[in-house]
This record gives C-alpha cells, sequence and structure tokens, in this order.
C-alpha cells in the first residue's frame, strides 16, 4: 500500500504541474483575441473614460502575466476588484470574477454543478449496465438473434448524434405521447422524484449513445476471454456455466471497461454541452458556451481548468482502480 | 504379466491388475463446420486402472487431445462424441451438463499443458485451488483455503500459507505447474489426464514435475492418463502406451512393447527420431517425411500410407483397405493397425 500511496501523491504533483500549464495556456489564447471584455463591460454609449475605468476595474489594464499571477494568488488569497464602496470581493479560492454574471467564478460552478452531476451520473449508471448487460449478452449469444439485434442498436447508437436523438425524444415522449416534461431541471433536495422525471429523458438519450460504445467493447472483450485457457479450466475444475462466466470471465472484461468508463465520466462531468442544450438545462456545458459568447475569460478559465481537473482525476481513479483490479499491474 | 484385452467390458479382470476406473470404448468425435463434417477421433478404445498410467502419443492434430477433452465432456457444442467413456462402470457420455459438472474436476482432473494461462490472472492460487475444493464441496471459504494449502504444500510448494496469496504472474514455470497439479488433485480424483504437462517447462523442472506426478499417483492411486509427444518421458513413466495417429489408434501396448517390440511403421518413425544417447550419435535425427492428412482427408486405406516407408511392401492394400487393429506378439495385448503382418525391417 505504501507503493500505492506514493502513486498517487506523485500523479498529484504532476496534476498540480498540468493545471498550471493549461491555465496559462488559456490565458495567453484569450489574451491574444481581438476581442474587448472591458468594452462589452462598459455599455452603450461608452466614454474612452469609462472604458478606461472598466479596464482597470476589471484589472485588465495590467499585462498578461500581472493578470495570470493575480489569478494563481487569488486562489490562495482572495482577490478584490476596484476600491472603496465599489469594490467586488472574490474570496479564497478565488478562480476569477465574471462581470458580465457578476458572481465569482467559484460559486458560479459550484451552482452549476449539481445539474450536470446529476445528468452524467445518472447517465453513466444507465449506460454501463446496458453496455455491459447487452454486451455480455451478444458474446454467449454470439452469431443469434439476440447478438444481431444488440450490435445492430450499437450501430444506431454510435451513428446517431445526441442532439438529434435530444430532439427526437423530447419530440416523441415530450410532445406526441406527453410522457415527460421537455425541459428543466428540480434539484433532487426539492423533489427526488421530480428530479428523475425531468431527467430521464436526458439519461435515455446520452446512455444509447454512449452505450452503443460499451456493447461493441464488451462484446469484443468477452469473446476473447471465453476464448482463454483458464475459462476451460473453470469448466473442467466443474464450476457451471453460470459461475464460469461470471466469476471467472466477466473479470477480464472488467479491466477495459473501467478504464474507459472513467475517462468517458471525466469529460462528461466537465459538461455535456450539446444535451444541456438541447434539454435547457443550466449545466457546467451550457455555463461555458454562454461565457466564450461573452468574452467572459475568467469563466472559461475557471470551466476548462474544471473540467481538466476531472479528466485528469479520473485518470488517476482508474490507474488505481486498474492496480486493484488486475494484479499484474504495479504502481511502483 | 496380465493378459488384458483394453476392450475387455464388464467385469473382466486380469492377474492381479485391477479393474480399469476408466474404460474408452470405440469413441467418435466429429465436429460440425460450415465446411461439412470433420472427423477428429474416429474410434479408440484406452482403458487404465488406478495407480497405473497410459500414455497416449501423437503428432499435432492426431487427436489425443480432443478424447481427453471428449471424455471430460468439455468439447464445444458443435462436437458430436458418440461411444462408450465408463467411469467407474458409469456411462459419461449423455449425462446432462449438471451431472457431468459434478465428475469434472471431482472425479476426473486435468492438468494443462500452459499453467500461465491456465490459471486465471486475477485471483491468488490459493483462491483458484479452494474454489476447485468448493465447487464440489459443501465447506466454508476458510476451510477449503486451508484445505488448498495442505495440498500446496504436498505437491512442494515452499512456505504455502505465505505463496497462497499470491498471484499466477509471481511464480517460476515449474511452481505455476505444480499449482495446477494441487487444483487438480484438491479433490482427490480417480481419474488425472495430464496434457503434455512438462512441454512449456525446462528440461530439469520437466524431470522433477514427472516425479511430483509418480509420487502422487503412488500415494493416492490415481489412475494417469498423459498425454504427451516426449517418448522420453513416455519410457519413464507409461505403464501402457497408445499411439494415435490421425484419429485412429496406430499402435498400442504395454511400454515394453512399443519400445522393444514396436511394430507399427509411425511408430517406429517416432522412436527412431527420437534423441538417444545410449547409441553412436547420428548426424542429424530421423524424420518422418510428409506431414498429418488433415482430418476426414482420407476416407479409404490406411491414413499413414502416403508417408509410410513400407508401404510398398504391402502394395495396393494400403491404398484400398485400412488396417485394423490386429494383436503382435509381446506382453499381452500388443496391437497394430498396418497390413505388413510382420515387424517391420528396422530403418534407421
Amino acid at each position: 500500500m505504501p507503493d500505492l500511496l506514493w502513486f498517487v501523491l506523485r500523479r498529484l504533483f504532476a496534476t498540480v504541474l498540468v493545471m498550471l500549464a493549461l491555465s496559462l495556456a488559456v490565458y495567453l489564447i484569450f489574451y491574444a483575441l481581438p476581442a474587448d471584455p472591458a468594452r462589452l463591460a462598459c455599455g452603450k454609449p461608452c466614454t474612452p473614460d469609462r472604458l478606461e475605468q472598466a479596464r482597470h476595474f476589471m484589472q485588465l489594464d495590467q499585462s498578461v502575466i500581472q493578470q495570470y499571477l493575480a489569478f494563481l494568488k487569488g486562489i490562495f488569497a482572495g482577490r478584490t476588484f476596484g476600491e472603496g464602496a465599489a469594490a467586488v470581493q472574490c474570496n479564497a479560492p478565488c478562480f476569477g470574477y465574471s462581470f458580465p454574471l457578476a458572481r465569482p467564478v467559484t460559486t458560479l460552478i459550484v451552482d452549476r454543478l449539481p445539474v450536470t452531476l446529476s445528468i452524467a451520473i445518472g447517465a453513466a449508471v444507465l449506460w454501463l449496465l446496458l453496455g455491459v448487460t447487452l454486451g455480455v449478452g451478444a458474446a454467449l449469444k454470439r452469431g443469434k438473434l439476440f447478438d444481431r439485434l444488440a450490435v445492430g442498436f450499437a450501430l444506431i447508437g454510435i451513428a446517431t448524434p445526441s442532439f438529434l436523438l435530444g430532439l427526437l425524444a423530447i419530440l416523441v415522449f415530450g410532445f406526441w405521447l406527453n410522457m415527460v416534461p421537455v425541459n428543466g431541471y428540480v434539484p433532487l433536495t426539492e423533489s427526488p422524484v421530480d428530479w428523475a422525471w425531468h431527467l430521464i429523458t436526458p439519461w435515455l438519450v446520452l446512455a444509447t449513445i454512449q452505450a452503443a460504445a460499451y456493447i461493441r467493447l464488451t462484446r469484443a472483450q468477452m469473446l476473447e476471454e471465453m476464448n482463454l485457457d483458464h475459462i476451460t479450466t473453470a469448466r473442467a475444475k466443474g464450476a457451471g456455466e453460470r459461475r464460469v462466466v461470471a466469476v471467472h470471465g466477466l473479470r477480464g472484461v472488467l479491466v477495459p471497461i473501467v478504464t474507459i468508463f472513467g475517462l468517458d465520466l471525466g469529460a462528461l462531468l466537465g459538461g455535456a454541452i450539446l444535451t444541456e442544450k438541447v434539454f435547457s438545462m443550466q449545466g457546467l456545458g451550457e455555463l461555458l458556451i454562454s461565457a466564450v459568447g461573452q468574452l467572459d475569460v475568467a469563466v472559461v478559465v475557471g470551466v476548462t481548468l474544471f473540467s481538466a481537473f476531472l479528466v485528469i482525476l479520473a485518470n488517476l481513479v482508474v490507474d488505481v482502480v486498474h492496480g486493484v483490479l488486475d494484479p499484474r499491474v504495479g504502481h511502483a | 504379466m496380465p493378459d488384458q484385452t483394453a476392450n475387455n467390458q464388464g467385469a473382466t479382470h486380469y492377474n492381479g491388475s485391477p479393474r480399469p476406473v476408466l474404460e474408452v470404448a470405440d469413441l467418435h468425435v466429429t465436429f460440425k463446420t460450415e465446411g461439412g463434417l470433420v472427423p477428429a477421433v474416429s474410434g479408440i478404445d484406452f482403458s487404465v486402472a488406478p495407480g497405473k498410467t497410459l500414455a497416449i502419443v501423437g503428432e499435432s492434430g492426431s487427436g489425443k487431445s480432443v478424447s481427453s477433452a471428449a471424455v471430460m465432456g468439455l468439447l464445444p457444442p458443435n462436437a458430436e462424441v458418440t461411444g462408450e467413456v465408463l467411469l467407474d462402470g458409469r456411462e459419461l457420455i449423455g449425462l446432462s451438463s449438471e451431472e457431468l459438472r459434478r465428475i469434472r474436476g471431482n472425479d476426473i482432473a486435468l492438468v494443462f499443458q500452459d499453467a500461465l494461462s491456465a490459471l486465471n490472472p486475477y485471483y491468488s492460487v490459493g483462491w483458484q485451488v479452494a474454489e476447485a475444493y468448493r465447487l464440489h464441496h459443501d465447506v466454508s471459504k476458510k476451510e477449503a483455503l486451508k484445505r488448498a494449502v495442505r495440498m500446496l504444500d504436498l505437491v512442494g510448494i515452499p512456505s504455502a500459507e505465505q505463496r497462497a496469496k499470491a498471484y499466477p504472474h509471481e511464480f517460476s514455470g515449474g511452481m505455476r505447474q505444480r499449482v495446477v497439479i494441487a487444483m487438480a488433485l484438491v479433490n482427490d480424483p480417480k481419474v488425472l489426464i495430464a496434457d503434455e504437462p512438462t512441454t512449456a517447462l525446462d528440461v530439469t523442472v520437466q524431470a522433477q514435475i514427472m516425479r511430483l506426478l509418480e509420487d502422487v499417483q503412488a500415494e493416492f492411486g490415481t489412475a494417469l492418463v498423459l498425454i504427451s509427444h516426449d517418448l522420453g518421458v513416455v519410457a519413464e513413466v507409461a505403464d501402457d502406451v497408445l499411439v494415435m495417429y490421425a484419429g485412429r489408434a496406430a499402435e498400442r501396448g504395454s511400454v515394453k512393447d512399443l519400445f522393444h517390440r514396436a511394430a507399427h511403421p509411425y511408430s517406429l518413425g517416432l522412436l527412431g527420431a527420437m534423441p538417444r544417447v545410449d547409441l553412436p550419435p547420428r548426424p542429424r535425427l530421423a524424420t518422418i517425411p510428409g506431414s498429418p492428412p488433415s482430418p476426414g482427408s482420407i476416407t479409404t486405406g490406411c491414413p499413414f500410407q502416403p508417408r509410410c516407408a513400407y508401404a510398398h511392401l504391402v502394395g495396393e492394400r494400403c491404398i484400398t483397405e485400412r488396417p485394423e487393429l490386429t494383436p503382435r506378439p509381446g506382453e499381452g495385448y500388443h496391437e497394430a493397425a498396418c497390413h505388413l503382418g510382420r515387424r517391420p525391417e528396422v530403418m534407421l
């Protein structure tokens, strides 16, 4: 276990370096853009005086490096924009301040996170169950009707874009059949039933699309696994077919599935942009897209860093779980 | 010496020799493929008594591994198996999958060639040996693990209690094969089928593993079916030998008959291809020209005829008529399937 601890610490240290480089890159990219966020904040009509004031208030009159260092400092010490009564306080950990939305980025992310978490985790559970079950079933019934149906379903899932499937689902289940709400989000704490009821369509849409890859992967892995010698050993020991599949076959399939699953989930937690848009849900993806439209650099940097952090974290979790699942993998 | 006919059924006993625990008669295995029916085994008979060792010898594709899988009921669903497989007089062919499951690993156990791939990489060896025990005994996991540790100790794994927690990749090849043997023996089976158990090992380790198998056999009175192409090993441990060629028996008899009075040109070819230290060195090992026929391609005549160095002595009969097993001089039931009635002149 100390091996594992060192492994995690080393990886976390590397994560910090990656995040630093990433945040600097995002800053430089937005600094290079010809647009001026201060002009948007200034409003119309905008006198040169007011523009200069806005620029100073937003600390955009400093060099990019100064701005970046101020951003880094804010994470640990917090930041204050302006002076006196008009001053805007951004408490540590401050990942920037959104002037268009008049909120600290940290607050924005924390507010939006439950929506994205609800969508991503619910969909992930569904697609994992669906993908692995159909994939194992297809492998065991190779060439039979079930296999063909599962593979056909996977093909449709891979070929269909999420916004199209989302719109179709809204059209069919929301409007024609009038079974589910067509948009909006109800917090889990308010009403768990309404929460699930509003989320069921986006869950199913995301799960259908994601499950496709899992069906194919599980099926291929399972076919390979069931041909290995140790499966014959299990049968020769006197294990029944069900035990052979569940205890000896599935175990080897688990490793690649968990790998892909961790990465997919990590990416999705950064915001399912299209799905959130289609279902009018105010998640992280929606936050990021509107921030890009408003040249809200602070939000773009904050959400990008947060998403990147989730992906890196997912990678780390996958590597740790990998070592637990497969004794041949060492963390030294 | 026992006067045994291998195909005897019922309660026939030979002098002093115990009744066979495993009797296989007229075993046929046919695979249904898209290209039609492919016969892999076409009517073989063998039997093995408690504490005795039968070696099944032949080239790759001669049907030896398929025969053992058929006995275990481990063939894929597209294989059709007919004939008789009697375990202690009980017919195994046609049993339900649950009845067969109870026999597999319990009464008949299998030792595989490649221990690394035969063991599940995701579970500790102790768990795997214990699993084999728990599948046939209603005991707690803890008791099963205790039993597993005892077996690992018995097959010569040092500090078995600690090593039981280790995973297959943490063992050397020889130790892994010992684990596989412990797993096969954990239920004290009546019959142990070892499918080339030493092929993947170093020569020195091979000898250790064969000695282990002999020790175990002596201790538990297990009947051993040794599938091998290593005639050196066969000469050392086998009591009886069955030589298979293209899914049929080419020759069978006691180990002495086979090594001193081989009557089939194919057996002679195998013996000639074996490196010997007791003979003057030859510039190169003898080989049997050609390769075995693909299954099902020979319908008439002797399957070995195209490669046989003696076919010209017999003539057309080798092409038109398939030779049946007929008695040959020897210790007992020495038989060979060859039209050349007498023992061929050795042309090594």
